[in-house]
């Protein structure tokens, strides 16, 4: 079972760390990486779920560096012949011969099937949440991909064998259409499994609700953050700006490191230990035991993420790649931060007229330039410190210091749980990401009309 | 790893065909892959090989279908899973295993791909650097570019009589580009893509990339307003690609439907002819044979602006009555088949050069690049460009624009189209491509 990957994984352990340990040589660094990764999916319509899928890919990488190259050899499989086989080929590649002097290697355990009652009863969990989620599916068509996805991961270093953990997850993507318009619809949960379909149904319920007729103004607004919405803005403007990439001073944090830039009180820390959010593990993919990294500190720049490449040593644990075939990089994790003392009553008495944002399905940034984009699903009108119509999809824009700048001084009280936030793709490289913010009031954004 | 006359596929397959006589179809798909990716920045340089060989099988029993797909050490254990699956799908019209295919030899072994030359790949990134720089006198820095090679063979058998093998590459060039001036800084990413390395257009990458981040930097923001709009290939391709899931046959047609009275009105001007086509020539996917093994070919699905057909897989086809297309796509052996594109492009064979039609601009604007992901909501009918590029007046470009909004309605931007140039040109697109020549649209008010 699969429970027992990182257990696997343990098995020839031994032999591993002695492969990896003959693999290097005077003056190189390096791990062998294994990952076993096992999907039950279901595609679904606004009939129902349709059919069902299970995938299980496995794979094994070593990673060798020597100054500042450095080099990757992946297969399939995460048992010894893979590791022996990469090793194999990584030293042919360095014009040196492996010296594979190992213990028998005991027999791989066989995974049983998966389609035992677990599954039966989680399938119909599925399909209720779908049931409740849209109770009178007329006139909407979606097209959804429903996975329940676990990964397992270990590194093996030159002294030993790193659990990184073992993470289950409930992932949804797709697209929703009803007359007049399409929307894209992301949803991921690590909560117990019956929590996840109920938050999925909730935000199902609320993706699929008919389009306001409303249009958003335009130009500059104030805009208050839902919770989950504000753990999409801390991801785009602060996360991706300090994860340390290319030099110290390509990104509009980076240059002004240590700076005050938001109003003092706001702690934002990446948190890979927080294990109730997506995009926890116990080490990053390098074997570096995962650690909160504050990022702002009572307003001011407090740190970068980093990995081996970019901090040798002194990485802080958030090197992470999409999968075993290709190299980690400093990528975020959970990004948390902390509460105010200010209700949402007061919050959006402070807006006065603008704004109040549900959901933010996506977003992108420049990090060197600073400018950002939030394309905003569902949103509310403010007048007079009071929610009113709700209004079409539109899109956020602003460059990073200046919203920081004009963020209101005292947060929402309670920082909670970000459901939508889903998959980040940097590079094309997706991977699961977390975040906890309590609501926020931004003022002077510019917001354009239209859907993304 | 495994020696190539292995029998893991037939042992697979025999499983998978165990219930043939209950009336249960089976497919079985194999995948082996070799790629290699090459990461140079300023300071390193990074070098992935990796290998896969990946096994799927899909059954078919009464319209149910379901999926199972692991590496080669669990592929002998997938028909059992995939058949326990079954009994759980939803019963849908069309699916059912692939027929034969005719004339085609069953292949003896799936032989592994040739494995991506290295040497070359270097030879790439250098003349790429070499290619910016000149591009851009050196206001362009690079601060990123990532090369992968890819190669990989296939092989597709069905209870139904069909057993093809085939085998395709690809390339692909990311860069991270940066500039710095007075007016500010930007970075973007530019792609590039192409079925052959030594196809992937390393000099109008660089050009493309040094537009991206310098345009932003210099001119002025132009207002909405009503003038001529020129589309440069790889901004117009961007539109191209978000209409061609208009045309899957797996898809509500409720845009074409909509938008073209079922079919009696045309959907744009005679101009716009849409096709798919796996060979076409500097397309990015350039393949034999589908994901479920059917033989690909010319599609047209748009012609002179009308709706002509659809593009389907085996179950699509079965449902509309028509042969399948040939545009099954798996991203990776490990997702079930669905209907994608090839090489999706505007067809320029009528075209004329881009310099006439950039003279026919009484007054307009020339959209050279994208500075946002498009947006274009079929269902809507709207469509958005956050664009950068060029103030033309008589024919000349007299000043850059920094930035500025084309929005409206999709429908009338399509049949708007006056004329197209000669000059087709892809973007990586869904696991093809989506090309477009440059597009001429007179008297837009955006």
């Amino acid at each position: 079972m699969l429970n027992d990957a990182v257990t696997v994984f343990r098995e020839d352990a031994e032999d591993a760390v002695r492969i990896v340990s003959g693999m290097l040589r005077r003056g190189e660094g390096g791990e062998a990486f294994r990952e076993r990764r096992r999907a039950i999916a279901w595609s679904a319509t606004e009939a129902g779920l349709q059919s069902p899928a299970i995938v299980e890919e496995s794979g094994t990488a070593v990673r060798v560096t020597r100054g500042k190259d450095s080099l990757l050899v992946a297969c399939d499989g995460d048992g010894p012949e893979a590791l022996r086989a990469v090793v194999r080929e990584a030293s042919r590649r360095a014009g040196g011969s492996p010296f594979f002097k190992t213990k028998a290697a005991p027999p791989r355990r066989v995974d049983t099937g998966p389609s035992g009652p677990d599954e039966e009863g989680r399938a119909t969990l599925i399909a209720s949440a779908l049931a409740r989620a849209l109770p009178d599916p007329r006139g909407l068509s979606m097209t959804l991909a429903i996975a329940r996805v676990t990964v397992s991961r270990a590194v093996v270093t030159a002294r030993g064998l790193v659990p990184c953990g073992e993470a289950t997850r409930l992932e949804v993507t797709g697209v929703l259409r009803r007359t007049g318009a399409t929307r894209s619809f992301a949803f991921q949960s690590s909560a117990p499994f019956a929590s996840a379909c109920d938050a999925l149904a909730r935000a199902l319920a609320e993706a699929t609700r008919p389009v306001p007729a409303h249009r958003a103004p335009e130009g500059r607004v104030d805009v208050v953050l839902s919770p989950e919405a504000a753990s999409v803005f801390w991801h785009e403007a602060v996360g991706h700006p300090l994860e340390a990439e290319g030099g110290e001073r390509t990104s509009v944090l980076t240059r002004v490191a240590r700076a005050s830039v938001a109003p003092p009180g706001y702690f934002v820390t990446s948190d890979p230990t927080r294990r109730e959010l997506p995009g926890s593990y116990l080490a990053d993919d390098e074997g570096t035991p995962a650690r909160p990294v504050p990022l702002l500190e009572d307003g001011r720049v407090a740190g970068v993420l980093t990995d081996r490449r970019t901090a040798g040593a002194e990485t802080n644990g958030h090197g992470r790649c999409g999968d075993f075939r290709r190299p980690p990089r400093p990528r975020l994790s959970a990004l948390t931060v902390s509460g105010g003392r200010a209700s949402r009553d007061e919050l959006l008495d402070a807006c006065g007229g603008g704004l109040y944002v549900r959901e933010i399905s996506a977003g992108h940034i420049d990090p060197e330039s600073g400018r950002f984009s939030l394309f905003v699903e569902s949103a509310d009108l403010v007048r007079r410190g009071r929610l009113s119509a709700a209004v079409a999809p539109f899109v956020l824009t602003s460059d990073v210091l200046t919203a920081l700048r004009n963020l209101w001084g005292e947060a929402g009280e309670v920082s909670a749980p970000a459901s939508g936030l889903g998959l980040c793709v940097k590079r094309g490289e997706p991977l699961p990401v977390g975040g906890a913010s309590p609501a926020i009031l931004l003022r002077g954004l510019s917001a354009v009309p239209g859907r993304p | 790893m495994t020696a190539p006359a292995d029998t893991l596929f037939e042992e697979v397959l025999a499983a998978a065909s165990a219930s043939a006589h209950d009336g249960e179809g089976g497919e079985v798909y194999e995948r082996r892959g070799a790629a290699l990716e090459l990461v140079e920045d300023e300071h390193s340089l990074h070098a992935s090989v990796s290998t896969e060989r990946g096994f799927a099988v899909r059954l078919f029993r009464s319209g149910r279908t379901s999926f199972a797909a692991s590496g080669a050490a669990s592929a002998r254990s997938l028909p059992a899973e995939a058949r326990l699956l079954l009994s759980r799908s939803r019963s849908r019209r069309g699916a059912r295993p692939a027929p034969a295919v005719a004339g085609a030899a069953p292949p003896e072994f799936l032989a592994p791909p040739v494995r991506p030359d290295e040497v070359a790949a270097r030879g790439l990134l250098v003349a790429f650097r070499r290619a910016l720089a000149a591009a851009s006198d050196g206001a362009v820095l690079l601060g990123e570019a990532a090369l992968t090679l890819g190669a990989r063979t296939e092989r597709v058998a069905t209870t139904g009589g069909r057993d093809v093998s085939f085998g395709s590459a690809s390339a692909t060039l990311v860069a991270t580009v940066s500039a710095r001036t007075g007016a500010g800084r930007a970075s973007a990413r530019v792609v590039a893509a192409a079925a052959r390395p030594e196809e992937l257009g390393l000099a109008r990458l660089a050009h493309h990339a040094v537009d991206r981040v310098l345009l932003p930097l210099k001119g002025r923001p132009l207002d909405p307003g009503r003038w001529d709009l020129l589309l440069d290939p790889l901004v117009a391709a961007s539109i191209v690609a978000r209409l061609a899931p208009a045309f899957f046959g797996e898809e509500e047609d409720g845009f074409l439907a909509a938008r073209t009275r079922d079919g009696r009105d045309a959907l744009a001007a005679p101009a716009l002819t849409l096709v798919d086509d796996a060979s076409a020539p500097g397309g990015p996917a350039r393949t034999t044979h589908d994901a479920e093994g059917t033989l690909q070919g010319r599609t047209v699905v748009l012609e002179r602006g009308r709706l002509a057909t659809r593009l389907t897989d085996v179950a699509a086809a079965q449902r509309l009555g028509t042969g399948a297309t040939g545009n099954a796509f798996r991203r990776a052996f490990s997702e079930p088949p669905a209907i994608g594109v090839t090489n999706f492009f505007a067809d320029p064979s009528s075209g004329v050069p881009p310099l006439d039609l950039l003279r026919s601009l009484a007054r307009g604007f020339y959209a050279a690049v994208l500075l946002s992901r498009p947006q274009v909501d079929l269902a809507a009918d709207r469509f958005r460009l956050h664009a950068a590029g060029y103030w033309v007046e008589k024919g000349r470009a007299t000043e850059a624009v920094s930035e500025t909004l084309l929005s409206g309605r999709l429908s009338e931007l399509l049949r708007g189209i006056e004329a197209v140039g000669d000059d087709l040109k892809f973007i990586p697109a869904a696991g093809g491509g989506a090309g477009s020549p440059t597009l001429f649209v007179p008297k837009w008010k955006g």
